[in-house]
């Protein structure tokens, strides 16, 4: 018994028509790193949320051993004062301040009265070393790109003396692979320690590689907790969907047919240079690279959100002028970008509100709207992509991840554009909602149209992709097409996605 | 608490309609407390001063609720109002402009300065707060450099008929205005694509320009159309006071924000309806006359109104905050 930290006994948790959490017990072994796996929904985010002090269970206790003490932290200033740190989900940090004060938030070191720049500085190099980010301990959050950031969030924990339970909540989504292994490496030296984690993933891969024990919730409720040994990844899915998934990018492709989309000598000296690229009706073109490798940049630049210096676009052969998303939309190019929180989705307007957006000359008459009309329209493209909500009067806000990329995808429907530009698609989705999307990408591409999907997952791009462009600095390194795919291993990929520019 | 029956979340018309529901208890205890208690309140003079009163800042309001929704701020509106009614004092005492021009010669000008505020907020990237802040003070100084700080007084009869007219003997054409520009307004946020993308941009810049919503052109719009309605603020103030002053208008812009802010319009944007604002417009007044009515000391009514615009925007962060 002196060695469990952390038992959650009958934990239950009630918001306004939703039961987020029922009656979950489970407990929590010194140095073991623990797997919570479920789908969005499930109760992952919330149960933490509870452990973390910051959310209050409406029933049952969760208790913390505390050097042979059982405590309960009832706020999150005591959890961390006992040694309970988390990366959050949404990237939280302050975006103004440098990487140095957001490690030191809150505890700066002091020289007097004076904050002691030079040694919070000097320590801070130390952890951006240690999880070799390469950047200046000055440099303020909001000019590193999304993955810096939250690589920062995780090395933030390393920051405090005496850690004892770390929760990691999605911390690869947004990560490449080579600082997935110095995550790992983190976790194990934390491990080392005798520190306990609580690690979510949605990648499978992951969780076999790094934790020793899977607990599964689904809606809610507590399924089951294995050894890492007696879990296989068709196992663990099918008891947090409850039903098998033997291959989710196994979807069906189709013969390319003409050319719909041709992108020429794009070139910006900041972020890419001489890209040149072709799609074509029923093609899935994958693209992935490092950050850094202006995948994302190309694709903004692309629908006119972001200047270039030079490049042409042609839509079905004919050279067009792009000069904002809404001529971009006009020719038929629409794009899911990689942060749907941020520019995706309105989360204080309701579902019908966002799917409607971007479609409103569709419903209206001389710029009247047609009420009648947009909630027949919003209703049926939330059931076209199985949105799971009880009503399109919903806020968007109060959505799982994975439905509130379905309303961006509905939203998009309602243009009904040629081009589907998916970037980083699944990010912080759930297997059931991630195979959704895939099923949903496929029926694009039979009713012809062109998809370009962006992601760092290579799994999921090279599962995916008909061709697959490979970036890295700003140029493309390979291309790779369906025959070349075929035996393509991660490691190929990976050594084209690194090669310095 | 009332009426939460669902229980499947809270629907946006669910949130409107609790914020107006509680205005509109307040404003009919408020209603017959005043007009049980007092013999000024309840008299046929007074309420028609009441609805005088609150019609000015009631369109000013409905101008600011419009910017607010996509998530600005205006606090330049009783200077270009200021500068309208100027311009037409001006334009009719000292020329012999036709009335209807110097009318119209009122609207462009304040239309003008709405779109000068919108591209210095949108094309300068200059926050809405401080860029309206320097606009309010050029234009004040504007506005006593063409009247040398004095008042002009002897306006067209028109004007000043439509501070003291009234329809049937009873409805004042003020309220009349306010209740036509409301109802506008309420149109145009609830049935069109334009009210629509208001709210859109409220939610986000980049959400709605990725929606293909033209923001820069929105943003000139939703400035210039409050211009536009501010400049109905600026006949409605020569109508009530009969002249112009070189500080007419001041002091209302931040009443609009007020009533706009105790209706349900969320300063972080993305929230807001005529309904409330109108509401909110109701009660402010209301407080004040019945205060009066109730010989408070009008000093005590300032701290009042105060503290009901913090109580307003407090339950407006806390509503947010539970939604995050």
């Amino acid at each position: 018994m002196q060695d469990t930290i952390l038992k959650i006994e009958h934990v239950s948790k009630f918001y306004p028509g939703v039961t987020a959490l029922n009656d979950v017990s489970f407990e929590i072994k010194k140095g073991e790193v623990r797997a919570l796996c479920g789908e969005n929904g499930a109760g992952k985010s919330t149960l933490i949320k509870c452990i973390m002090g910051v959310e209050h269970n409406d029933t049952g206790t969760i208790s913390m051993n505390y050097d042979g003490k059982w405590i309960v932290n009832s706020n999150a200033m005591e959890a961390q004062k006992h040694g309970v740190f988390a990366n959050y989900q949404s990237v939280n940090i302050a975006p103004d301040l440098s990487i140095a004060e957001n490690y030191f938030l809150g505890c700066q070191p002091k020289k007097g009265l004076f904050v002691d720049w030079k040694k919070m500085n000097q320590e801070s190099q130390k952890v951006i070393d240690k999880f070799e980010m390469h950047v200046d301990p000055t440099a303020k959050i909001c000019e590193l790109p999304i993955a810096m950031q939250a690589m920062v969030t995780i090395s933030k924990i390393s920051i405090n003396k005496d850690i004892r339970l770390v929760i990691l909540d999605e911390p690869t989504a947004l990560l490449e692979n080579d600082k997935v292994d110095i995550l790992f490496r983190f976790v194990r030296e934390l491990k080392a320690q005798g520190v306990s984690i609580i690690y979510i993933s949605h990648r499978m891969e992951e969780i076999m590689t790094i934790c020793d024990s899977v607990t599964i919730l689904k809606d809610g409720t507590y399924v089951d907790t294995l050894p890492i040994e007696e879990v296989t990844k068709d196992k663990l899915i099918a008891k947090m969907v409850g039903r098998e998934v033997s291959d989710i990018y196994n979807i069906r492709h189709f013969e390319p047919g003409e050319e719909l989309l041709r992108v020429e000598n794009f070139t910006d000296s900041k972020h890419f240079r001489n890209v040149n690229f072709k799609l074509h009706r029923g093609e899935i073109l994958g693209f992935t690279g490092l950050v850094g490798a202006g995948r994302s940049e190309i694709m903004r630049s692309l629908v006119g959100v972001e200047k270039r210096e030079a490049g042409d676009v042609y839509v079905s052969g004919k050279k067009v002028d792009i000069k904002n998303p809404s001529d971009a939309l006009k020719y038929g190019i629409g794009l899911l970008t990689e942060d749907r929180r941020a520019d995706g989705c309105a989360l204080g307007l309701s579902i019908k509100y966002n799917i409607s957006m971007c479609a409103m000359d569709t419903i209206s008459k001389a710029g009247f709207l047609n009420l009648k009309k947009e909630t027949v329209q919003a209703k049926k493209h939330s059931k076209d992509v199985n949105v799971k909500t009880p009503s399109v009067d919903q806020l968007v806000g109060n959505l799982s991840g994975g439905n509130q990329q379905k309303v961006v995808i509905a939203k998009f429907l309602c243009c009904n554009p040629d081009v589907f530009i998916f970037d980083e698609p699944t990010v912080g989705i759930d297997v059931g909602a991630k195979e959704e999307i895939y099923k949903f990408i496929e029926k694009l591409t039979e009713q012809g149209k062109g998809v370009i999907v962006i992601s760092s997952y290579l799994p999921e791009v090279m599962g995916l992709s008909d061709r697959l462009i490979v970036m890295a600095q700003g140029n493309i390194t390979a291309e790779f097409d369906k025959e070349a795919l075929k035996t393509l291993t991660e490691e190929e990929v990976l050594s084209k996605a690194s090669i310095e520019g | 608490m009332a009426s939460n029956k669902k229980g499947s979340g809270k629907a946006v018309s669910s949130i409107f309609k609790r914020t107006e529901f509680t205005l509109s208890v307040i404003i009919i205890i408020l209603f017959i407390l005043a007009s049980s208690f007092t013999k000024s309140f309840g008299s046929m003079y007074n309420l028609t001063n009441l609805t005088k009163q609150g019609a000015i800042v009631g369109v000013m309001a409905v101008a600011q609720t419009i910017i607010i929704i996509t998530g600005g701020i205006d606090i330049s509106g009783g200077a270009i109002a200021g500068l309208g009614c100027m311009t037409m004092a001006l334009l009719q005492t000292r020329t012999g402009t036709p009335f209807f021009l110097t009318v119209l010669a009122c609207l462009a000008v304040t239309t003008l300065c709405g779109l000068i505020n919108g591209v210095i907020i949108f094309d300068l990237n200059v926050p809405a707060m401080i860029a309206t802040l320097g606009t309010q003070t050029v234009i004040r100084g504007i506005v006593k450099l063409l009247c040398g700080g004095l008042n002009v007084t002897f306006l067209d009869e028109r004007i000043l008929g439509i501070g003291t007219g009234k329809l049937f003997g009873v409805v004042p054409y003020l309220a009349l205005i306010w209740l036509a520009v409301a109802a506008l307004i309420f149109v145009v946020l609830k049935y069109t694509v334009f009210g629509r993308s208001l709210y859109v941009m409220g939610s986000g810049m980049d959400v709605a320009r990725l929606s293909g919503i033209k923001v820069r052109q929105m943003s000139y719009k939703v400035y210039s159309f409050a211009g536009l309605l501010y400049g109905i603020a600026a006949i409605m103030l020569a109508a009530r006071v009969g002249m112009a002053q070189p500080g007419t208008g001041e002091g209302y812009d931040m009443n609009a924000i007020a009533a706009a802010v105790i209706g349900g319009a969320s300063l972080a944007g993305g929230r807001g309806a005529v309904t409330g604002t109108l509401l909110g417009t109701v009660l402010m007044v209301l407080i004040t006359n019945a205060g009066t009515a109730f010989q408070i000391d009008p000093y005590i009514l300032d701290v009042t109104t105060g503290v009901l615009i913090i109580f307003a925007v407090a339950m407006d962060m806390i509503k947010s905050r539970k939604k995050a």
